[in-house]
């Protein structure tokens, strides 16, 4: 098992045409993602990799049943083409572009919740259910990094991924899936949000969460454990324990997140649920076996 | 992007907010003419980006010309290199307001904040009387409603035809926050006038950077960043920051670079400045360590565990940067990821140490920099 996706998930490209959507869809395509079309208006008849493009989203779930689109799309496009896979009808969506402006997200996150799709991003490297498929880009031959396991990892940024991962790895252990929220300030899907699919997959018998500084995620997280709505094991690492507060929202944005959003509150929040806060990431893989037996 | 004073009330006069009356100069010469049509009393403002104007003698009021010249001459002589002050008309104030729009990234909703005491550290009035600011959320698909404005009109306690003149204000000032995907408008104070009118005595914008595809009139020049550093950096679409310390740090990825950050400190280093060259920018490693150089850090530390940005790509954007600019500090790198064997030998090539755990890097770091307390 895993979560969101597996190797039956049937998955669209949006942006297929384009130098990363082929690259990364030959490399979904080996690793046994179930890639079925891709979309780029203006591209109908041809095919990547084996894979049929239409011209848009409408035309592609005619053909194909499309559970999951990929969006490979630089930012200033990434609302409308959400805005055309909820059209078409589908419920998980992975947007992995960096820098949207944030008042078309807090629209494209507002449509989706109505929609009720589960939309994952943006600013991620996507999500990875190990050794079955993927959606995004995940340098899986990095063996130390990507090894398939028990362990449910969140993360909120691509490069503390590997690091950390990288760490569960070396005491023994592997993921279940890895879900990257995205290190945007506004995520579209929550870890709080994710956390009740790892609780209910079999094949997860604990969780990692990798975040930092900033929002409200991983107060959630330590809610969600209280109110027992996670009851599995839960290691997390924060980065940003030292960083210069930032100042660029300025006054207002200051007193919205007053009390909230240091790693330190984090933390405090995290251990009193019960969870286990790693100070470095060298030392998440010994929490991890303070929990659990090391077999994989 | 954070806009002067300037800009912004040159925005909310566009968009139908009243602001005072005003002349913005470039250097003292200009300052006749502007007093000539402004009068007396007037105030005059640096436009610097930095908060606390006031506290810091960049705000001055002038009954006379003789008054002005000298106060003026003052504020362009000031070590915060005040390149444009504004002469503004001075405004018969009956009562100051509070009043700023941004966005709340948890709610998913933009969010108004009103208080009925402008002027002051709004700041300390949200921690120690919270119940004084007023809040209204608002979608941001359906807009801010007549009525929620008028609600928040009352709940200031205004009453009176003040009341209609505050709501249209305030949809104007919701209308320009969207247009322009501000992250932050904010005018405080919003002051009453004695004759009963309202006037936005200073005004704060911030735009979302993300959206300045959309808003040709902005572009990110030299003035909006405190060094030549901070603003090639953001010619070249880096991030970048600079602090005091002695460890310039070059990482992939705001989450790595910010827990590398931690790891110094905790080992007992500093940072002199630090560069996310991951992403798009991992191929430029020659401009990422020309910025590097300019706050004159003892010791270089790279460390990356890259997913597309390849390690062999960095690793030779490295060599590259190094026989061309010849640093003549140490650099210790830690470069790991897609292609790592071949960036070991890349970097192992030119002589440079080429380190596989980021702990190790972080504590050779800081005993090339001098640091102490090893743990």
């Amino acid at each position: 098992m895993s979560i969101i996706l597996n190797s039956a998930t049937r998955v669209l490209v949006q942006g297929i045409t384009g130098k990363e959507g082929r690259f990364w869809t030959k490399h979904m395509k080996d690793y046994g993602t179930h890639v079925v079309a891709g979309v780029t208006p203006g591209k109908e008849g041809e095919t990547v990799e084996g894979v049929p493009v239409f011209h848009t989203v409408r035309r592609a779930a005619a053909s194909f049943r499309i559970d999951a689109s990929l969006l490979f799309v630089p930012p200033r496009f990434a609302k409308d083409a959400l805005f055309e896979a909820l059209d078409a009808g589908i419920k998980k969506v992975v947007i992995l572009c960096e820098g949207i402006p944030l008042h078309d997200t807090l629209q494209m996150r507002k449509a989706a919740l109505e929609e009720g799709a589960m939309v994952i991003g943006s600013n991620t490297s996507g999500i990875i259910s190990t050794g079955k498929a993927m959606m995004g880009f995940f340098p899986y031959w990095l063996d130390r990094v990507y090894r398939p396991g028990r362990i449910g990892i969140m993360t909120r940024s691509g490069s503390l991924t590997n690091e950390v991962t990288a760490e569960v790895v070396k005491a023994g252990f592997g993921a279940s899936s890895l879900i990257g929220i995205g290190g945007d300030p506004v995520p579209f899907t929550r870890f709080a949000e994710v956390l009740p699919l790892f609780q209910a997959d079999p094949d997860t018998d604990a969780v990692v969460i990798i975040g930092e500084l900033g929002g409200t995620m991983e107060e959630e997280v330590a809610e969600a454990i209280e109110r027992k709505v996670f009851t599995k094991p839960l290691v997390a690492f924060l980065g940003g324990r030292t960083a210069p507060k930032g100042k660029k929202m300025g006054h207002a944005g200051a007193i919205i997140t007053a009390g909230k959003g240091t790693v330190e509150d984090k933390i405090a929040a995290l251990t009193k649920a019960g969870a286990l806060v790693a100070d470095r990431p060298s030392q998440v893989g010994r929490l991890l076996q303070s929990v659990l037996q090391a077999v994989e | 992007m954070k806009l002067f004073e300037y800009q912004a009330k040159e925005l909310f006069e566009e968009n139908q907010i009243p602001v005072p009356r005003r002349r913005l100069i470039r250097e003292e010469s200009g300052l006749q003419q502007a007093l000539d049509e402004i009068g007396f009393p007037c105030v005059i403002k640096a436009q610097i980006l930095e908060g606390g104007r006031g506290k810091a003698g960049l705000i001055q009021l002038a009954a006379s010309g003789e008054e002005a010249h000298a106060k003026t001459k003052q504020i362009f002589a000031s070590p915060k290199k005040v390149s444009k002050v504004l002469i503004e008309e001075a405004v018969h104030i009956a009562k100051e307001l509070y009043l700023s729009i941004t966005l709340d990234p948890v709610a998913g909703s933009s969010v108004i904040m009103a208080c009925a005491e402008g002027g002051v550290d709004i700041e300390e009035i949200a921690r120690s009387t919270p119940d004084k600011i007023i809040r209204e959320s608002v979608d941001i698909a359906r807009g801010l409603s007549p009525f929620q404005a008028r609600n928040l009109m009352y709940d200031l306690g205004l009453d009176g035809p003040i009341v209609s003149q505050g709501s249209k204000l305030l949809l104007n000032l919701y209308g320009l926050f969207q247009r322009y995907d501000c992250e932050l408008v904010e005018i405080n104070p919003l002051m009453i006038t004695s004759k009963g009118n309202l006037v936005a005595a200073d005004g704060k914008i911030s735009l979302d950077d993300n959206s300045l595809f959309r808003h040709e009139r902005f572009e990110l020049t030299r003035e909006y960043f405190d060094s030549d550093a901070q603003y090639e950096a953001s010619q070249e679409g880096i991030p970048y920051l600079e602090f005091d310390g002695d460890i310039g740090l070059m990482c992939a990825g705001a989450g790595l670079t910010n827990t590398v950050f931690d790891l110094i400190h905790y080992y007992g280093g500093t940072v002199s400045n630090y560069l996310e060259f991951g992403g798009p920018n991992y191929h430029k490693a020659v401009q990422a360590m020309t910025i590097m150089m300019k706050s004159n850090p003892k010791v270089i530390l790279i460390v990356t565990f890259g997913t597309i940005a390849r390690a062999d790509v960095m690793a030779q954007g490295l060599v590259d940067a190094v026989k061309l600019l010849k640093p003549e500090i140490p650099i210790v790198a830690a470069i790991r990821g897609t292609g790592e064997e071949e960036a070991h030998r890349l970097l192992r090539s030119i002589g440079l140490q080429s380190l596989d755990e980021t702990e190790e890097a972080v504590k050779q770091a800081i005993a090339l920099a001098g640091g102490v307390g090893v743990k």
